[in-house]
């Protein structure tokens, strides 16, 4: 744990910003009277009340406020629960169907068998995925399907789930020759059950090395969609439509309210990065850094 | 004589690579009765490794490829059977220990989670539960007679290095029963102290105790036929030795059928009934251990065993053999072997290649020499 600071501090950050997500939820929202209908202002709310519009940061508001004088800082906080879900909800939805993929893709993968027409099949169709510029495709989808977080969704999730598959697949090509695969079929058991007890379990742990780091990555490309304004009706409070909505009101001159989701953006990436890495020279055998911190501290 | 348990019929297998064709097995011919030990030896290369993993169909396809033969197992030719089926021939009919036990177990599950699936499949094989070759057989029932043999040095010595946190709570979610019977057959192989081994991770243990393991992974699914391919070749001599008396002991205790692979003609001597010498891919004789060790019909075979050290030292060096194996993509016309022999003839050069051919002495005795008669008097 001390041996390596960095992934120490990505797993406390990881670990606040899902606790802040989950106890956010229960703060009570800010509402207004308009005309005789109460409205929602925000969801939920550290500060329990409209205030000044356009305060700096200060201690009252660490974050300054908006145009509306709401505190940045619950506005940020309201926005975590979505973006956070977001992220790793695409994340395991991608990785599952990718996984799927790339493990028949890798197992039967002998040409000229009907499996082996299968895999060539998956390969060729990720391909095509692959082809085209990730974020771009992402955004022709989302704009197809319409306004909306399930367009959104399942917009990043199809961009997604290919580089798994290669992955995947690499994977289970360098294992399905290691002498324990051939044991297992000696011993009787039927390739699906090799395929998903032996061999799964010893890819498991680079699979959870790219699901941490890509939770950052799609809650970045989740916020650039939002951001060009095709994700979700502006109410909504959002990371990547905050900064779009704020810098065509605020900013210039309070930069305050756009660099509020940014730094959110920022620190919850940072914090899935560190930890990924962190688990990554943990997990990965290959890791020189490990053997090297083993070395130094021995 | 009954119907033997495993018929190899003229089985040859090519492996197609890069640099051409390998005719790593040529014409092999081979009978295994029931409850009979029959053994394998050769050279590296010469295709022992092949006819193993040929028999339950364990090779690499491509590059190798079953050019001809049937491999009759039990009255059905494994080699005409749908590759879907292949998996429950395998485990409890044909169960097979390999040469290298560092990497044959899976280092992510505790020996208890391997032993209990390979004890399951047979449960569930036996129970109709799962689809079975020709029904759950059960060739013998070591379970009442698992008695160890009287304590010897070398089990002292295989005591394991037990980490000093075993997770028990991980042992005890299997059924009592599966743990049971994982146990029963770990104190089969003489390993001490099963109960913690169970809670082990394949890479806590040395390569002598994984090789027992193995041993007790294919033992414990009861198979008709055991193919154990140099299964003592990766350990050092002296866990060689353990484990090879451990498998003499255990071919007493279970009546199964073995074919045991080995390039050790002194392992071969030790443990099987019938000897099969193999050169460049063929079978060039085969007969009773006592036969081919006292008078081999074959020059290939005289040779090996002139090779082989007798005594200690002051023997003078070895008397090797000249030549080396043929490329097996390129073999000498006719006999293999006649570049090297001492006894060649003209006609060895000539195609074909000859056969196994019974002996005039014993009918058991079969080799594939020309002149057998002349190759029993070379030294």
């Amino acid at each position: 744990m001390w041996a390596n600071p960095l992934t120490f501090a990505g797993f406390v950050l990881v670990v606040l910003i899902v606790l802040t997500a989950i106890l956010v939820q229960f703060l009570p929202p800010i509402t207004q009277a308009i005309f005789g209908h109460s409205y929602t202002i925000l969801p939920y709310s550290l500060v329990g009340g409209v205030s000044t519009p356009f305060q700096p940061p200060s201690l009252a508001h660490p974050l300054g406020t908006d145009n509306l004088g709401v505190d940045m800082v619950s506005l940020v906080m309201a926005a975590l629960p979505l973006d956070l879900s977001i992220g790793l909800s695409i994340t395991a939805v991608a990785l599952a169907i990718g996984t799927l993929l790339g493990l028949v893709a890798g197992y039967w993968d002998t040409p000229g068998t009907g499996k082996g027409w299968l895999s060539v099949v998956i390969l060729r169709f990720t391909d095509i995925f692959l082809a085209f510029p990730s974020l771009i495709l992402a955004l022709a989808i989302a704009v197809t399907l319409g306004r909306g977080i399930w367009p959104t969704f399942i917009a990043i999730t199809v961009t997604w789930w290919p580089y798994y598959v290669r992955v995947v697949r690499g994977e289970v090509l360098s294992i399905k020759h290691r002498p324990y695969v051939s044991a297992a079929k000696a011993a009787g058991l039927t390739d699906t059950r090799i395929l998903f007890r032996h061999i799964v379990r010893n890819i498991l742990e680079p699979l959870l090395v790219y699901y941490t780091l890509d939770v950052g990555t799609v809650i970045v490309t989740f916020s650039t969609i939002s951001f060009i304004g095709i994700a979700l009706p502006p109410t909504t409070p959002e990371w990547g439509s905050m900064i779009q909505q704020y810098q065509a009101c605020c900013y210039p001159p309070y930069w305050w309210t756009v660099a509020a989701p940014g730094l959110a953006i920022f620190v919850t990436v940072l914090a899935f990065s560190l930890l990924g890495d962190g688990l990554r020279d943990l997990l990965d055998p290959r890791s020189r850094k490990v053997l090297a911190g083993g070395l130094a501290r021995e | 004589m009954a119907e033997p348990l495993l018929e190899i019929r003229d089985l040859s297998v090519d492996y197609h690579v890069g640099a051409g064709t390998f005719h790593a097995l040529r014409h092999v011919s081979l009978d295994l009765g029931r409850g009979e030990v029959v053994g394998i030896v050769g050279e590296t290369g010469c295709g022992k490794s092949t006819l193993a993993h040929a028999i339950p169909r364990l090779l690499p396809e491509p590059p190798a490829k079953v050019v001809s033969g049937s491999v009759t197992f039990r009255g059905t030719d494994l080699l005409t059977l749908p590759k879907w089926q292949m998996p429950w021939v395998r485990g409890t009919g044909i169960g097979m220990i390999f040469q290298e036990p560092i990497n044959s177990l899976n280092p992510a599950y505790r020996i208890l989670d391997q032993l209990s699936e390979s004890i399951r499949t047979r449960r569930n094989r036996e129970a109709g539960k799962e689809r079975s070759f020709q029904g759950g057989a059960k060739p013998f029932d070591y379970s009442k007679e698992s008695k160890p043999a009287a304590s010897g040095g070398w089990r002292r010595s295989m005591l394991p290095s037990v980490p000093p946190e075993v997770d028990e709570r991980r042992i005890e979610r299997a059924p009592t029963s599966l743990k049971q019977e994982a146990l029963e057959i770990l104190r089969l192989v003489r390993i001490n102290d099963p109960e913690t081994i169970l809670g082990l991770f394949p890479h806590e243990l040395s390569g002598g105790m994984r090789q027992r393991v193995m041993i007790a992974m294919a033992l414990s699914e009861r198979p008709t036929l055991l193919i154990a391919d140099e299964p003592t070749s990766a350990l050092d001599v002296t866990i060689q030795a353990q484990v090879l008396t451990l498998m003499k002991e255990l071919l007493q205790e279970i009546q199964t059928s073995i074919l045991f692979i080995s390039h050790d003609l002194g392992v071969i001597a030790e443990v099987a009934d019938k000897v099969g010498v193999m050169y460049a891919g063929e079978l060039i004789e085969f007969g009773p251990v006592e036969t081919i060790f006292a008078s081999s019909g074959h020059p290939y075979t005289r040779a090996l065993l002139r090779a082989s050290p007798k005594q200690y030292k002051g023997d003078g060096p070895l008397p090797a053999l000249g030549g080396a194996v043929p490329n097996l993509s390129r073999l000498p016309s006719g006999c293999a072997f006649h570049p090297r022999c001492p006894i060649a003839h003209e006609s060895c050069r000539v195609p074909p290649p000859p056969d196994l051919q019974p002996l005039a002495a014993t009918a058991d005795h079969q080799s594939a020499c020309r002149f057998p008669e002349e190759a029993v008097k070379l030294p």
